[in-house]
């Protein structure tokens, strides 16, 4: 039988391109557990959050972070808590915390996740996310689901000009060739 | 057509997907009295006027809630959202 060795490689192969006035690149760093609410468990969620990370809940629109720990809100009841995994924070230790409190899944395996940052950042995203981005409406810490180029996607306004655009990782190619044409198209 | 998302604020209608006739969250018992013909009416009768609906729709392309939209035939004007599960909940179902 073949002596066959698996090696771990992100979905993107590490893709990162800068362009004029914008920067594109895969994030293959961070770890995504989902946390879905029990009935009448709101309180004692976010109670562990608490004193685990200092973390509050997400509220709809907004994500809240602490400790190196983010959570992105996915619809009522959910939320994403994403964060680098490391030798005292792994997957199995986030999910080990909230046994109690939540119910997770791992979910690292099927998201990818685009960063977009720079100046021109949000004319990229103008042309293809149909939500409003203006600093009001948006502002950094926000986040929405919605769809880009006919793939269901996650925004995530991480800082003032730099993004998270976060898909399903099984369309990654299609929702990368949507974003960096778009990148492309806007950059001046 | 814009609806007003009670949890996200205004989305454009082309997130979301049409269902139906937000009467189908009163399914009748399965096991009560006169079954068949609670079940009849439930799947296939329908007041159709012209004016004033309630739908169900799905945030398919945002957070994939489930609303109840009161919504005008005749103007598309749109006076109330609320999410399903508050309908659902405010009639005295569990969930």
């Amino acid at each position: 039988m073949a002596d066959i060795t698996l090696i771990a490689a992100p979905v993107l192969g590490g893709f990162n391109h800068e362009f004029s006035n914008c920067t594109l690149a895969e994030r293959s760093d961070i770890a995504l557990i989902s946390v879905a609410v029990p009935r009448d468990g709101d309180t004692a969620l976010s109670t562990k959050l608490d004193t685990a990370w200092t973390l509050t809940m997400p509220t709809p629109s907004t994500t809240t972070q602490a400790n190196g720990m983010r959570a992105i809100p996915l619809t009522a009841d959910q939320f994403l808590l994403a964060f680098h995994p490391d030798t005292n924070r792994t997957e199995v230790s986030v999910q080990d915390d909230l046994a109690e409190v939540g119910y997770t899944t791992v979910q690292t395996d099927a998201w990818v996740i685009l960063e977009l940052s720079g100046e021109g950042a949000t004319s990229a995203l103008e042309r293809i996310c149909p939500l409003d981005l203006a600093p009001d409406a948006f502002p950094t810490g926000s986040a929405a689901r919605t769809v880009m180029e006919h793939l269901g996607a996650m925004i995530v306004r991480v800082d003032n000009t730099r993004f998270w655009l976060m898909s399903a990782r099984s369309s990654a190619m299609s929702f990368l060739h949507a974003v960096e044409t778009s990148c492309r198209w806007t950059a001046s | 057509m814009i609806i007003n998302h009670p949890l996200l604020g205004p989305r454009d209608a082309t997130e979301f997907v049409y269902l139906g006739d937000a009467s189908m969250i009163e399914r009748p018992n399965g096991f009560g009295e006169d079954v068949a013909d609670a079940m009849y009416e439930y799947v296939y009768l329908r007041d159709n006027p012209a004016g004033e609906h309630r739908e169900l729709w799905y945030h398919e392309q945002g957070d994939r809630s489930w609303l109840v939209v009161t919504r005008n035939t005749l103007t598309h004007e749109i006076t109330e959202v609320a999410l399903a599960r508050d309908v659902a909940r405010s009639k005295g179902r569990s969930k």
